[in-house]
């Protein structure tokens, strides 16, 4: 035991004493957490206790609408439905909403106007929806499949934050009606049927739907899932909670660049080995797997204490924003704290992982870098995955999806992170244990 | 009590190469180290000499065979044959960020020392590597002599009774390797130690050991005290004879063997060298003429290499060494 810290130790004071090491782990993240908040800070307006709000945004849709069972549809509405306030809306409805407060909403007819509005700098991006938009992703007897369909979020350099969730917001919008075309057209049928079977209900229902008061409630194709940029509406107890961008798009980075210390660290054996030191380790009367676990460890404590330094750094930042103090990362301290160990286990895993598959330190840092930056990518570090066919599926194998997930349900306060840990806790053992193998017979062999 | 420090039985190692072929690195080599005795293999780059030590210090499973040391089985008691040895491997083997004490104290903690003990050890090998004032400096800012002797320093630490030593003194200025051939010695002296030393280098190893072995190619082709080796070509000296570019004559190399007394042998080599312009490479031809009293038969050989019009550019006569052994027993010389 005492071996092993010392190992541990050694490790981790030559992590600290390497200024490079030091740079890649704490001062490049800290350096772009900066970098957001200085861009997050412009959008700053008034006392609002989301650090963005008032994105001023342009619609245009151009969507032809279907038919279905009798009734017209237009998904294309449902941008304007989601975005835009009723136009009656008291200013509870407003406060309570996330996307009004963050958004500002107008419709245009042109997509020429909302195109010139972007390039002026009035709106931070247009939202221009095709013709075919609804009959493209309804799904219906005399159109039985469902094509991807694209929304075209037309943005702003300058203002590429704004752009970036605004174009969030959009494809998570779009990605939900696609799949959550087949539950409403299925609910809609059900009340159909169901005022036929029951004439309290059918009177109650027929004159509603008479008073044009009849919208479909869209609301359970968009709790649940989240995107890159969550969209959280109300929790089930009706609270309000406000969606915080910093949250998503700050665990992502902080998972992301958690993943390249994982792999240069975790390289360091693959260059203890090249100079022998690793040799004279096992040379010595310690047992190999305490050199390997020791490393693991290392590794593991390297990645705990970045992202923690990130997390804190962002909360500070958050905070600065805001005006006020806030935890953005939720209240449940013990779960954060959970997940911030599980993620960094996932990692460290992994990264013992890579070096045990390649032979020098220079493949290592190679396959490393380029396994963090596909996760990224699959991940949902760069842009949402989430809803695009194949990315969105291998997005369930990160490391990157899972703990922005248990991030950004924590943040509002949910509790439902089982799956979180137990996937990152089974991918952190998995991974360590097979690089262990592997290791261990690659050193002998 | 062991009379043997180590006993290596039957060890090879056949690795497999990225190219899918298999390479015998060591084949069947079998020796015992004896208490308190500098026992070195000698052999060219690539012989088995760091393959051979990896094995018997549990860094590499063996092919085949087994090695004990102070009794205890590399393979199957691997922890308690470790803490009787101190390695120096043939790299540097340090932490390059950390500095001279810190790496010695790490590693005296994987060997059990702590507290006071290993800070009185480490006081101790710095003091015996002569670098007790750059303790506290980084190993990166080292001399290659420095960091040599630092190697050495972290195999000492725990006081084995055993210590290999690979190759140490590649690479750096004869005034360190002095250094070092002296430091082997008084581990061997002062500390009572035993010593398994390789080299590549025929000089180093006959001043220092008291028995070689000569491996070559991953056999280990003969074992015996410096004495017993040279014994095994006789008391026979190598007359080197630079040819330059001229063709030489299986004929003259047979008239060499049978008209000159005491040649029991000679072999015509082609060395190449560069010419003095630095760029195009000159044949450099060499005759090795194996002859007892060599210098003796020197006027009669230079006779008959004149009756065949050949001009000798210039004579050297070598005493027998373990470079003759070596030669001897392979055909070929040591240093390639
Ligand atoms: N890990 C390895 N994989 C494949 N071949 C190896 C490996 N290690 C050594 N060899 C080969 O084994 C032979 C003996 O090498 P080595 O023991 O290092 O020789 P020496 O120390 O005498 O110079 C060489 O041909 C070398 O290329
Ligand atoms: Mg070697």
């Amino acid at each position: 035991m005492q071996k092993i810290l010392a190992i541990i130790w050694k490790e981790l004071y030559i992590t600290y004493t390497d200024r490079n090491l030091l740079v890649i782990m704490l001062a490049t993240p800290l350096a772009l957490a900066l970098i957001i908040s200085l861009a997050f800070s412009d959008l700053l307006s008034g006392s609002s206790d989301i650090p963005i709000s008032n994105i001023p945004v342009a619609i245009v849709n151009r969507d032809q609408g279907v038919e279905m069972n009798g009734a017209a549809f237009n998904n294309g509405q449902t941008f304007i439905n989601v975005l835009v306030p009723p136009a009656n809306a008291d200013e509870q409805t407003l406060a309570d909403n996330a996307l009004y407060q963050l958004t500002d909403a107008v419709v245009l007819s042109s997509v020429t106007e909302a195109r010139a509005g972007v390039n002026n700098g009035t709106y931070a991006a247009a939202i221009i929806i095709p013709a075919d938009f609804s009959e493209r992703i309804t799904y219906s007897q005399e159109h039985p499949t469902v094509e991807p369909a694209s929304v075209e979020v037309y943005a702003n350099p300058g203002a590429s934050v704004s752009a970036s969730i605004i174009h969030s917001i959009a494809s998570s919008i779009s990605n939900q009606i696609a799949t959550g075309n087949i539950a409403i057209a299925a609910t809609i049928n059900a009340l159909i049927e169901r005022a036929q079977s029951d004439p309290a209900f059918g009177v109650q229902f027929g004159l509603i739907s008479a008073a044009g008061g009849f919208q479909p409630d869209f609301a359970p194709a968009f709790s649940g899932e989240t995107g890159a940029v969550a969209i959280e509406r109300q929790t089930v107890e009706g609270r309000q909670v406000s969606f915080n961008p910093l949250v998503t798009f700050g665990s992502g980075q902080a998972v992301f660049f958690m993943l390249f210390t994982a792999m240069a660290s975790a390289n360091s054996l693959l260059e203890e080995r090249r100079n022998w030191t690793l040799q004279r380790l096992i040379a010595s009367p310690t047992p190999r797997y305490m050199v390997l676990l020791s490393k693991f460890v290392a590794t593991f404590v390297t990645c705990v204490v970045q992202v923690l330094l990130l997390l804190v750094a962002l909360t500070i930042i958050g905070s600065l924003l805001s005006g006020e103090f806030q935890i953005i990362w939720g209240t449940n301290i013990l779960a954060i704290l959970a997940t911030v160990l599980v993620t960094a286990l996932a990692s460290a895993g992994l990264g013992v992982f890579v070096t045990s598959v390649v032979k020098t330190p220079e493949q290592g840092n190679v396959v490393g870098s380029l396994t963090a930056m596909a996760m990224g990518m699959i991940g949902g570090v760069f842009f949402s995955t989430q809803g695009i066919p194949v990315l969105g599926t291998l997005s369930r194998l990160t490391i990157i999806y899972w703990g922005v997930d248990a991030f950004g349900k924590l943040s509002v306060n949910r509790s439902d992170i089982e799956p979180n840990l137990i996937f990152l806790l089974l991918f952190g053992l998995v991974f360590f244990m097979a690089g262990w193998f592997i290791f261990n017979r690659r050193l002998n062999v | 009590m062991h009379q043997n420090m180590v006993e290596v039985r039957d060890l090879s190692k056949t690795f497999k190469r990225s190219n899918g072929e298999m390479l015998d690195a060591v084949k069947n080599v079998s020796f015992d180290i004896r208490q308190g005795e500098i026992f070195s293999l000698l052999g060219p780059n690539g012989a088995g000499k760091t393959t051979t030590i990896s094995m018997i210090s549990g860094l590499l499973t063996p092919t085949h065979g087994d090695a004990t040391i102070g009794g205890h089985s590399i393979t199957r008691q691997p922890l308690e044959a470790k803490k009787l040895l101190g390695v120096v491997p043939q790299e540097i083997a340090l932490y390059p960020t950390l500095s001279a004490r810190q790496n010695l104290e790490f590693f005296g903690k994987m060997y059990g020392l702590s507290g006071a003990a290993l800070s009185k050890r480490a006081d101790e090998v710095l003091e015996f590597i002569d670098l007790k004032d750059r303790q506290h400096d980084k190993i990166e800012s080292f001399s290659g002599g420095m960091k040599r002797r630092v190697n050495i320093g972290v195999g000492l630490l725990h006081q084995p009774r055993l210590i290999y030593m690979d190759e140490p003194t590649v690479g750096i200025d004869p005034q360190s390797r002095r250094r070092i051939l002296d430091t082997v010695k008084q581990m061997q002296t002062e500390m009572g130690m035993t010593v398994l030393y390789t080299s590549h280098l025929m000089e180093e190893v006959q001043e220092i050991s008291d028995r070689v072995g000569i491996i070559d190619h991953g056999e280990l082709i003969a074992v015996g005290t410096v004495g017993d080796l040279i014994q095994k070509v006789g008391e026979e000296d190598r007359l080197i004879l630079k040819v330059g570019s001229q063709v030489v004559s299986e004929l003259l190399l047979t008239r060499f063997r049978h008209e000159v007394e005491g040649v029991t042998g000679a072999t015509h080599e082609q060395a190449h060298s560069n010419g003095s312009d630095g760029s195009a490479t000159q044949p450099d031809g060499l005759i090795i003429v194996i002859a007892r009293r060599g210098r003796r038969a020197l006027p009669d050989l230079i006779r008959v290499a004149n009756d065949s019009g050949l001009d000798i550019v210039s004579v050297e006569v070598r005493e027998p060494d373990l470079e003759a052994v070596f030669l001897h027993l392979t055909g070929r010389e040591l240093r390639d």
